[in-house]
């Protein structure tokens, strides 16, 4: 007899969202929903109508983790479907500011995983906080990663958080020479930093993979060794940057791409029956509560072939590196090793990038209403915008963000995991949930639906 | 000296190199403190008001080296919006410590935005040297060249130097001073806005100076605050500034306070007419002395 239990909100990473799990006797999952139940931000219908130089600007607001991913992504969805042609220059400008997102999304991570993870050798569980070592050196050299990714981004992007300075047609100022030197010193500084930072971190979760259990609710709970393996597919677009419909071969398909409606996916109605007040932050919701995830669910599901596939750093290896690790520790491990990656292509960019060369397209054609897309591999995976912009104004927009991907993926990760590491599942995800809230307009057969749960 | 600032020394002071001297306003001190920090690595660029595309438009521009700070020697009367840069400098220019020069109205907004840093996230901390400079009134650009090529009937391209001193505008050219004008005649060109202005020696930067008491050739210098002190005092040292007591001088602080005087106790005057007017957007403005 299955009993249903739900953990809600779930901790630990961006945004708002919650699991609902139907677990047999030994409290494994026999089915797990992933939903969002972040509120709809609604930026798809705020950029109809809006000038394409608005738009880019609306949509990095989703979010404050990766708003350079969204900038770029929608930038460039804008160009793809102007038919603008940046400048090198221009486009190395935005590689770096890639590598800093990617960099200091990153290390925010590692702060959110430790705390599942054990001190190897020892039974207790990290806390990023403790001011005791090795901990606390770690904190710190997260915390410098963090500075270096963000200060990176301000001088390349104009802001950190929601960066000013790329505009569609390539970006609006250069750097100066200083500032590029500036940039290079601190990439510099990063790489030892990012080195030491993988490996400690491969270590923390090579060693949770060896460990048979887990300490949970006030019980020991069995690891098993296919923690969050999943059947799916990967898609990723690039190893570090995106593509884009002008590409010469665009590495993402949207007639492959469909998006069904949580109606249609999700579980219906339960009766929550399975509560556990032991569980970390409050407890789990009390039984006798109901909980609706067809109809709370907040998010689109994009399948790819129609299936839903997995993004972000692992898809990212699989597809690019033949990284064939599963399960929430292989992404895990996927993740850290992006950090050289990001570092190293940051100063290859730096290294290319001519201070005084011209970042702004010469000709910005202002739209004929043409469909165009662009796909950034932010850190979560491919975010992918699409866009009709016509005589300057944006006709139609969307959003295809990481997380939409990774929500039905990895609700089918769940399956014969036990509930109590359902969130250690999730979390291998770095879920950014906010900018995945999203209304859909298609059912499978590519037909307009009713936006029921709207009404 | 109520409407002098809070200052912890003035002196009678000049660039102490002759290069400055040559195209500089009064005693070129702006140029020759920047300079000083500059090379001393106390900042690693400055915001100062440029030439711009016309002749005495200012724009503001970034210098991080002493001949771009030569570029931007002398006063140009009209308005240059340093503050516009403040950002921009430590991001695409990649600066750390910022060096800005302002009149007292845009010290005021580099102050405010250290307690506010609204927008400016990352800035507060990389402002490392603020100078402000005397200001009675400031002209919009088309006010300006309508007093120097109608008023004083010559062509501003020819235009080596402009002052205003002893109650008169004047335009020198090449051929030396070309026309004076009372300064009677430009107050219907100064802008609105300085007649709110309660500040005339620029109260809350770190050094403020200008012209008014020190004879000519030479600048009143205000030393505010501690690294306005600790940089003053190591760019007397490094010989960029030479700086003599106040004492005795003439016309001295005197004037300074008896211009402050005039200019704050004129605009408190406008303030209380505006706190009666029946417009909506003359609603008084806060007091900068509570």
């Amino acid at each position: 007899m299955s009993k249903v239990v739900e953990i809600s909100p779930t901790t630990r990473h961006e945004g708002h969202s919650k699991l609902v799990l139907k677990v047999n006797d030994e409290g494994i999952v026999e089915r797990g929903d992933w939903l969002s139940i972040t509120p709809v931000r609604g930026v798809e219908k705020l950029a109809i109508g809006k000038t394409y130089e608005q738009v880019p600007k609306i949509a990095s607001r989703v979010c404050g983790i990766c708003p350079i991913a969204h900038t770029l992504a929608a930038t460039e969805a804008m160009e793809a479907s102007m038919g603008v042609e940046i400048p090198e220059d221009a486009y190395l400008l935005r590689i770096i500011l890639q590598c800093a997102n990617r960099l200091h999304s990153h290390a925010l991570h590692d702060i959110l995983a430790l705390p599942d993870m054990y001190l190897p050798g020892t039974d207790s569980k990290i806390n990023p906080f403790s001011p005791a070592e090795p901990v606390r050196s770690v904190a710190k050299r997260i915390q410098t990663l963090r500075m270096i990714g963000q200060t990176v981004g301000e001088i390349a992007g104009g802001e950190a958080v929601h960066p000013s300075n790329p505009r569609v047609g390539g970006m609006y100022t250069n750097i100066t020479p200083r500032a590029r030197t500036k940039i290079y010193d601190l990439a510099k500084q990063a790489l030892p930093l990012a080195r030491e930072q993988m490996e400690f971190m491969i270590a923390i979760f090579e060693n949770y993979a060896k460990r048979d259990w887990a300490e949970m609710c006030g019980r020991e709970v069995a690891i098993p060794k296919d923690l969050g393996f999943h059947q799916q597919g990967y898609m990723a677009v690039d190893p570090c940057y995106g593509s884009s419909s002008l590409d010469e071969h665009p590495t993402w398909d949207p007639a492959r791409w469909i998006e069904v409606r949580p109606w249609d996916w999700y579980m219906g109605e339960e009766d929550i029956t399975l509560e556990d007040p032991a569980y970390p932050i409050g407890g789990t919701t009390k039984a006798g509560a109901k909980a609706w995830p067809q109809m709370q669910a907040c998010t689109g599901v994009p399948l790819y072939d129609g299936q839903p596939v997995e993004v972000g750093p692992r898809a990212r290896l699989a597809t690019y590196r033949n990284y064939d690790r599963k399960g929430a520790i292989g992404q895990n491990i996927a993740r850290e090793m992006e950090y050289m990656d990001s570092v190293y292509k940051m100063i290859e960019a730096t290294d290319a990038l001519n201070a005084s060369g011209k970042v702004v397209a010469d000709v910005i054609p202002q739209g004929d209403g043409s469909f165009g897309w662009a796909a950034n591999e932010a850190p979560r995976g491919a975010d992918i915008h699409l866009a009709k912009v016509r005589d300057g104004k944006v006709e139609w927009f969307s959003m295809l963000v990481p997380t939409t991907w990774n929500f039905p993926t990895c609700s089918r990760a769940l399956i014969g995991a036990p509930w109590e590491l359902a969130e250690v599942i999730v979390r291998a995800y770095d879920p950014c949930v906010s900018c995945a809230t999203h209304m859909i307009v298609l059912d499978e057969d590519n037909r307009l639906v009713a936006q029921k749960l709207l009404e | 000296m109520e409407f002098l600032g809070k200052y912890k020394a003035v002196y009678k002071a000049k660039a102490g190199c002759e290069d400055i001297l040559s195209k500089a306003q009064d005693g070129g001190i702006v140029t020759a403190m920047f300079a000083y920090a500059l090379e001393a690595g106390i900042i690693d660029g400055a915001i100062v008001a440029g030439p711009g595309k016309e002749p005495y438009k200012p724009e503001p521009m970034i210098a991080t080296t002493v001949e771009e700070l030569f570029a931007a020697r002398g006063t140009k009367y009209s308005i240059s919006p340093n503050m516009s840069l403040i950002k921009e400098a430590t991001r695409s220019y990649g600066l750390d410590k910022v060096g800005i020069v302002g009149t007292p109205c845009q010290i005021q907004a580099v102050r405010k935005a250290q307690l506010y840093p609204i927008g400016l996230r990352d800035v507060p901390d990389k402002i490392a040297l603020v100078l402000g400079i005397f200001c009675m009134e400031n002209f919009p650009y088309q006010g300006l060249y309508q007093m120097v090529e109608d008023h004083c009937a010559t062509k501003i391209d020819n235009v080596t130097k402009m002052d205003i001193g002893k109650g008169k505008f004047s335009v020198y050219t090449e051929r030396g001073i070309n026309a004076q004008i009372p300064l009677k005649v430009t107050h219907k060109y100064e802008q609105p806005g300085c007649h709110v202005c309660l500040d005339y020696v620029a109260n809350l930067a770190d050094v403020s100076t200008g012209s008014v008491g020190t004879p000519d050739g030479w600048s009143t210098v205000f030393v505010r605050s501690a690294t306005g002190e600790a940089t003053f005092n190591k760019a007397v040292e490094a010989g960029w500034i030479v700086a003599e007591s106040m004492d005795g001088v003439k016309p001295g602080l005197e004037l300074v306070t008896k211009l402050a005087t005039e200019k704050i106790t004129k605009n408190q005057k406008y303030l209380e007419h505006r706190k009666h007017a029946e417009h909506a957007a003359l609603k008084p403005l806060r007091n900068p002395y509570i």
